[in-house]
């Protein structure tokens, strides 16, 4: 619908406000329901590919890589403790929507057991102290506040409405050239 | 955004998501005229290089191709319904929050239909052929929705 124009009316009207709203409804496909229900009892869940062994979380219901069906049978919890393997600082450009004003990070991390997670928030951290290494443990939103609002069935990312994010654990940091290099 | 429900006995969660594009398109020198016409309360139309008066105006002549020059002409408020269609459920984006009837509507001094929303009051009171005037909105701002129509009275 229309917004407010200019507020001279005598002048001409020479552009038009076009909002375009468009919202739909969908059902979690069952390995992001069974991810989003594991998600509001603190559990971190994937699947791990019975061929090469990579685990997926949120799990995929198959391995990309070797073409395989994951199931049920495939899933494991996972530790929550990590370290992040790499990170982007995002500095917000304020455009319609855009929530967040000061500079932040979103970082992948590698947890202990095996397993990763793409863009995730790091807490109690300044923005200029996240490096590649750091070690991190997994925050959660209160049983009052948690939800799994931002969990869809193209999550990269789980949003941080059950996860609010990760804090420093206070222990050394892993050095670089002992880190894995995979992205799952 | 995003957010995610538990519905029904099956328990799914059903997620939901929101996209917002927030346009601004420039209108150019003839939908221009004719909002600024809406947004002064009257209904612009333009001449064809065949003399006849196209509402809503166009910048090039529907027939040959040709630009059109600035020839405009104000028609309406009245008009007739050539054709129609009955809105039985209006959605957030319609015009009118009841039902209502999109219909086009050949304005006088027009030669071709503009299609806009009458709020008829129910679909008995729609027929080809009746006849609608505009009905302006107080605060007009220069859009398509500054007017709608009305059956003309009597």
């Amino acid at each position: 619908m229309a917004e407010s124009q200019a507020a001279d009316l005598n002048a001409p009207v020479v552009g038009m406000d076009y909002h375009m709203h468009v919202q739909y409804h969908e059902v979690l496909c069952p390995v992001m329901r069974e991810f989003a229900d594991a998600l509001m009892d603190k559990r971190l869940i994937g699947h791990k590919c019975p061929q090469c062994g990579l685990i997926y979380s949120p799990p995929k219901g198959y391995c990309p890589i070797c073409v395989v069906p994951t199931d049920k049978s495939h899933e494991l919890e996972l530790q929550q403790r990590g370290t992040v393997t790499n990170y982007t600082i995002v500095t917000p450009v304020q455009y319609h929507g855009q929530e967040e004003t000061d500079r932040f990070a979103k970082a992948s991390l590698q947890l202990d057991g095996g397993g990763t997670l793409s863009l995730q928030d790091l807490l109690e951290i300044p923005v200029d102290d996240v490096r590649i290494g750091l070690r991190v443990e997994a925050v959660w939103a209160s049983d009052a506040e948690r939800n799994v609002d931002e969990v869809t069935n193209r999550s990269w990312g789980i949003g941080e409405s059950a996860i609010r994010g990760w804090q420093p654990t206070g222990e050394p940091d892993v050095p670089a050239d002992e880190l894995p290099t995979n992205v799952f | 955004m995003f957010y995610c429900r538990v519905v029904g006995e099956s328990q799914e969660r059903l997620t939901t998501h929101t996209i917002d594009f927030p346009y601004t398109r420039t209108l150019g020198p003839v939908f221009s005229e004719f909002l600024t016409g809406m947004r002064d309360g009257k209904l612009v139309g333009i001449k064809g290089r065949d003399g006849k008066v196209i509402c809503p105006p166009t910048e090039w002549d529907p027939e040959t191709g040709d630009a059109l020059g600035n020839d405009f002409v104000e028609v309406g408020p009245g008009g007739v319904v050539t054709t129609w269609a009955w809105v039985t459920e209006p959605t957030p984006k319609h015009p009118l929050d009841k039902p209502f009837a999109f219909a086009l509507i050949q304005l006088d001094g027009a030669d071709t239909g503009l299609m806009h929303a009458v709020d008829a009051g129910s679909i008995d009171k729609m027929s080809t052929g009746m006849r609608v005037t505009a009905r302006w909105k107080d605060d007009r701002i220069g859009h398509i929705t500054d007017v709608t129509f009305v059956p003309e009275a009597g």
